[in-house]
């Protein structure tokens, strides 16, 4: 595991990772201000000693905002992530499995799913559902269950070629054996990976949804919830949409770093 | 390049499609708060629902009202909106051209720089410019696409400014040059995420090929260098590439929504926020259907593309 | 088996002078080469021998110019007609690549580029070296691939890659490396990639022309015995380190170093039998094959529609023959012929149409196969890379036959497991280990040890030593020879090494296109009444120099 910190983006991405987390841990207890607290007359000011982000347009302070709003975000990323990908694992896995028909028909259905992009996916399944956190997070976990079901299934496929499963099937092993034992200890490596660079995504639709009023609701300190309330004052100042953005970017850059980086030190030979 | 080939991947988009328009039938009738919920909202009274309900035909089996509905879309009857009252038809198909038009632009920007930057950034591999565009690579992946329409805003429109309109749209018909102009941020949205993704895969299959056999024995014949990456490494590269590249037309397609939505542009993308917005189920259905279909085609155009660029694919 | 041509008394063509090399690695500096030298002259082969990770290919990569950036060069001086290549210029290394030093490439399947038809990856070297115009380019490529044995190089010239076969590409990669008549040429091991046969009409190719244009030739190879038949000249290398190097006679005739005779010791010959005694002709059959079919490929209706095209195959058609107790049958093949296949479908991994009987229980299909079959019936891999599952330590990979088939008591499961290790002569404390912290031989130990673990009566073994080194591949044939004769277990031995499977089987079987075209005792194999393609096979293997 020390390994991660050898590679420069794995370097890059635990720092940023470590940053983003620390105020999802501590952002509440950091926070120099009430995120909700209005101050009339400090409006949609830039960064000074007392706000150092500034404030929105309600006098609320930019930076405790998203300290606050870390937690949030970061519990939205792992949370729709974790679901679908234990629902496109459970799925992927079965039809490596079964093999046969069900592998073909499992199969051509998600190539069906996946014609349709993961946002519009996600739209179409917030709106049937509602809006909110809750249902936006349920939303992202169903639109990525294709996509981390076709992967399971080939990371299933591959090690079952492998020469030790083989072995274990001439041994006469039972099938459960065979997937607890040979095949899921050696498959968690890629789907760990892809988890975490996915985590990334979600975290990018989480705000997508935010900012388009179907995810998070105010007074929600959500950060693409926070640029999207920002926007009409965005040309007074600036800091109110530029800081939420940055913070969604660091976020996503320091999952998609370290899921690289991971990667690379779970198979050396790929050079991606 | 044989008919059977071609055969094969149309019957396999055919089915493609097929499962796309169960599922917006699905997710559109069968999920809690089927479409007479939607169309009148939570608060409806059990009898308007039954009597819209009827209306709808929702009373049927689902595979007889799946069957009837896509019976009439084969026909070309795409049914009327219901908020705007004019048929859904003629209305994706305006707006289709106007999102086309600004992905085609998204695209070529993105080609334009993108395959370049990530064969520079492999033949650099190691270097500061490869770094820089790594990093750009990584950062442009980060940024969601209305944070960049949001910052484009902020440096090119502002009032005092003003260098760019802050969004809306002018047909071309009327006048080209302000259509190109309204055009610029929005189509510059879209292709940095574009670019940053599709310059760090060229990079990548360009690394490989880079460090293939057939490339160290072309360095090894005494080649000179340029003649080894045009002609020996590229073609190689260029085929993953491409699949990588239909791919991220699915990109293209969930971020056209967004940078719709924040430029004011009225193209598919918005028709379907605002359908959403408003459960107008007709074009909600119609209109992802029509999306997933672009997709499907540029995926096949993608496949053609290989066949082309790749003997193995040609001849298989 | 040209007789060496009189040395020119001139300066060598290459000339290798106290070469070192070092590359940087992670856990610090790596001693690739040591104070190499070396020199070929003009119409001479030097074959130089090692083993993997000896340092061979390093030595090519620096006379080519064509080194990794970790690289260190130390001393020492790389000649070319007495020219320093270490003095050049990027520009006129280029220059000299492909026109003065040509190299052929172990494997022709990457080594060509795929999306370039064969006709130009050949011609792109005379217009860039000899200033051919395209017509004169491809008449002369014309030339140059007949002369290499193409029966049809016109209709080669526009074929790519895919659509010709390994001989065929590793022809035109011949071709390409004497199109500029250079002085030098480097083979990386250019044989090991094709089966026997095509080998063995390339080495040939490879004297001949060698002969007609007197090119120096540096021959890289781990295979002594195909060494010893194409070079004048051979240097044994070890650890980045020349142990011994002369005129190739001499060498294998009177090996002066301990590495040296090592290596020759560990090359099969056929007249040294490692078993001893033969079963008795009345053994009784303990596993039978009738008519056993295996298909590949077959389709569900689902794919069928929409899936690549993708014809099904036979792997092996209607394949008969029976194992006598006691005994070790051999069953040899070029890759693809089926061999592997019978292997797999013995084992329960390939449906069959036939039958498969063990003693008197017959089998009509895989789904008949049971937990007592497979008890009685291990097979061992190819690659002990992937045989061991990477996330379990040797201890639990040995217990696992032993729990599933109920062999030893809980509390005697540590002792049976270091009796194992101990019966494939491994240290007691390797059962805490992790397979990847053992060596390829190692690991193939441990993969022996856990077939044997369930007693059974019949053993696969498939292809067990060709992913080892030579010394460790001798080591393991003898380990599997002992443990059979010990045991009493009857052993099936897949291999492609005809040497080999003289050395260590009762009886030969030949397949060929999914066919099992020969049966017949070892001792037999020169029998008149041998199959036109045995022959072939046998006649196609170099056996080792004084052998």
């Amino acid at each position: 595991m020390l390994d991660i910190w050898r590679h420069p983006t794995g370097l890059i991405g635990s720092c940023l990772l470590a940053l983003v987390l620390g105020a999802a841990v501590f952002g509440a207890v950091l926070a120099p201000y009430d995120p909700q607290l209005f101050q009339p007359l400090a409006r949609l000011q830039g960064p000074s000693a007392g706000h150092w982000l500034g404030t929105d347009q309600f006098g609320r302070d930019i930076l405790s905002r998203i300290l606050h709003g870390a937690r949030a975000t970061i519990a939205f990323g792992v949370g729709a992530t974790l679901l679908g990908v234990v629902a496109g694992a459970v799925i992927g896995v079965t039809a490596g499995v079964v093999g046969t028909w069900v592998d073909s028909l499992i199969m051509r259905t998600i190539d069906g799913l996946l014609a349709v992009p993961d946002l519009l996916f996600t739209l179409l399944i917030v709106t049937v559902l509602g809006g909110g956190t809750g249902h936006a997070m349920l939303a992202v976990a169903v639109a990525f269950t294709p996509g981390m079901a076709r992967i399971s299934r080939s990371a299933v496929l591959s090690i079952r070629t492998r020469e030790f499963v083989q072995a274990a099937t001439a041994r006469g092993e039972s099938r459960i054996y065979i997937m607890a034992a040979e095949v899921l200890p050696n498959s968690v490596g890629p789907l760990i990976v892809e988890a975490t660079i996915r985590v990334s995504f979600a975290v990018l639709l989480g705000a997508t949804l935010g900012f388009l009023g179907l995810g998070a609701q105010p007074p929600s300190t959500e950060w693409g919830l926070m640029i999207a309330e920002a926007r009409q004052f965005m040309f007074r100042n600036p800091w109110c949409v530029a800081a939420p953005g940055i913070a969604i970017a660091m976020t996503a850059m320091g999952f998609n770093l370290f899921g690289d980086a991971l990667r690379d030190v779970f198979d050396p030979r790929g050079r991606r | 390049m044989n008919a059977a080939y071609l055969g094969r991947r149309l019957a396999s988009m055919m089915l493609v499609l097929v499962i796309v328009s169960l599922t917006v039938f699905a997710i559109t009738l069968i999920l809690p708060g089927n479409a007479a919920v939607m169309i009148l909202g939570e608060y409806a009274t059990p009898d308007q629902l039954r009597v819209l309900e009827l209306e709808l035909g929702l009373d049927r089996p689902w595979h007889v009202q799946y069957l009837g509905w896509m019976g009439k879309l084969l026909a070309g009857d795409w049914g009327a909106s219901m908020r705007l009252s004019v048929p859904v038809g003629g209305l994706i198909t305006e707006a289709l051209w106007r999102s086309a038009a600004l992905a085609a632009a998204a695209l070529a920007m993105v080609m334009v720089v993108a395959i370049p930057l990530g064969i520079v950034a492999a033949l650099k591999r190691g270097t500061w410019v490869d770094l820089a565009i790594s990093f750009f690579a990584y950062l442009g992946t980060a940024v969601p696409e209305f944070v960049t329409a949001t910052l484009l805003l902020i440096f090119f429109a502002a009032p005092d400014r003003g260098w760019f309109p802050a969004g809306g749209f002018v047909p071309a018909a009327e006048n080209r040059l302000l259509f190109l102009y309204h055009m610029c941020l929005p189509a510059a949205t879209l292709s940095l995420i574009l670019t940053a993704h599709i310059a760090r895969q060229v990079r990548s299959e360009m690394s490989d090929v880079l460090a293939s056999d057939y490339v160290r024995a072309a360095r090894l014949k005494g080649l000179p260098e340029r003649t080894v990456v045009l002609r020996h490494a590229l073609r190689n590269a260029m085929a993953p590439a491409v699949a990588v590249i239909s791919l991220d037309v699915g990109y293209l397609l969930g971020g056209i929504i967004v940078v719709e939505e924040v430029f004011a542009w009225p193209g598919l993308g918005r028709l379907i926020i605002y359908a959403l917005q408003n459960r107008d189920l007709p074009v909600i259905q119609a209109a992802t259907l029509v999306l997933a279909t672009v997709y499907a085609l540029s995926n096949l155009v993608s496949d053609l593309v290989i066949a082309a660029l790749d003997p193995r694919v040609r001849y298989a | 088996m040209s007789a060496p041509t009189m040395p020119d008394t001139a300066r060598p063509v290459l000339d290798v002078q106290g070469y070192s090399l070092t590359y940087a690695t992670r856990t610090g500096p790596f001693e690739a080469l040591k104070s190499i030298d070396l020199s070929v002259m003009r119409g001479r082969t030097m074959g130089l021998v090692g083993e993997s990770g000896s340092g061979k290919t390093s030595l090519a990569w620096a006379i080519l110019r064509y080194l990794p950036a970790n690289a260190r060069e130390g001393d020492g001086r790389l000649l070319l007609s007495g020219e320093d290549l270490r003095a050049k210029s990027p520009g006129e290394i280029t220059d000299l690549r492909g026109r003065r030093i040509g190299m052929v490439f172990q494997d022709p399947s990457t080594s060509l580029n795929p999306t370039l038809t064969l006709g130009r990856q050949l011609t792109e070297v005379l217009v860039r070296h000899r200033k051919h115009s395209m017509t004169q380019a491809k008449a002369e490529a014309e030339a140059l691939l007949a002369r290499t044995g193409i029966s049809r190089p016109a209709e080669m010239m526009t074929r790519f890659p895919h659509q010709a076969s390994g001989g065929e590409k590793q022809r035109v990669v011949i071709a390409t490396a004497f199109a500029c008549n250079p002085e030098c040429i480097i083979f990386d091991e250019p044989t090991t990639a094709l089966d026997v046969i095509t080998a063995r009409q390339i080495q040939d190719l490879f004297v001949r022309l060698q002969e007609d244009t007197g090119v120096a030739a540096l021959y890289i190879s781990h295979d002594l015995a195909l060494v010893s038949r194409i070079a004048h000249d051979v240097a044994v290398i070890h650890r980045g380190a020349i142990v011994e190097k002369g005129p190739s006679r001499q060498i294998f005739a009177t090996p002066r170093e301990d590495y040296t005779r090592m290596l020759l010791a560990a090359v099969p010959r056929p007249t040294v039998r490692l078993v001893t005694g033969e079963p008795s002709p009345q053994a009784p059959a303990i596993l039978r094959l009738e008519g056993a079919t295996i298909r590949y490929g077959e389709k569900n209706l689902i794919d069928r529609l929409l899936r690549r095209e993708q014809a099904e195959v036979v792997g092996a058609r209607d394949v008969s023959f029976a194992l006598r107790e006691g005994e070790i049958l051999g069953i040899v093949g070029e890759s693809g012929s089926g061999k592997s296949t019978i292997a797999r479908a013995i084992a329960g991994l390939n449906d069959f149409s036939g039958t498969i009987a063990l003693r008197e229980r017959i089998f009509h299909a895989r789904r008949e196969i049971d937990r007592a079959f497979r008890r009685n019936v291990q097979i061992i891999f190819q690659n002990p890379d992937g045989s061991l599952n990477p996330r379990q330590r040797i201890r639990d990979i040995l217990a696992r036959p032993l729990k599933l088939y109920d062999l030893v008591p809980k509390t005697g499961l540590d002792a049976r497991i270091a009796e194992l290790l101990e019966q494939v002569r491994l240290p007691r404390d390797f059962a805490q280990r992790y397979p990847h912290q053992l060596s390829g031989g190692e690991k193939q130990r441990v993969a022996i040890a856990r077939a044997f673990a369930a007693e059974p009566q019949v053993v696969l073994c498939d292809e067990i030593t060709s992913s080892l080194d030579v010394s460790v591949q001798a080591s393991v044939a003898r380990l599997l020879v002992d443990l059979q004769t010990r045991t009493g277990a009857t052993c099936l031995f897949i291999t492609h090494d005809i040497n080999l499977v003289r050395q260590l089987a009762h009886r030969i079987a030949v397949m060929h296109r999914g066919e099992c075209v020969d049966l017949f005792a070892a001792a037999d194999h020169a029998a008149p009444d041998r199959h036109s393609y045995t022959r072939l096979l046998l006649d196609a293997v170099p056996n080792a120099a004084g052998a």
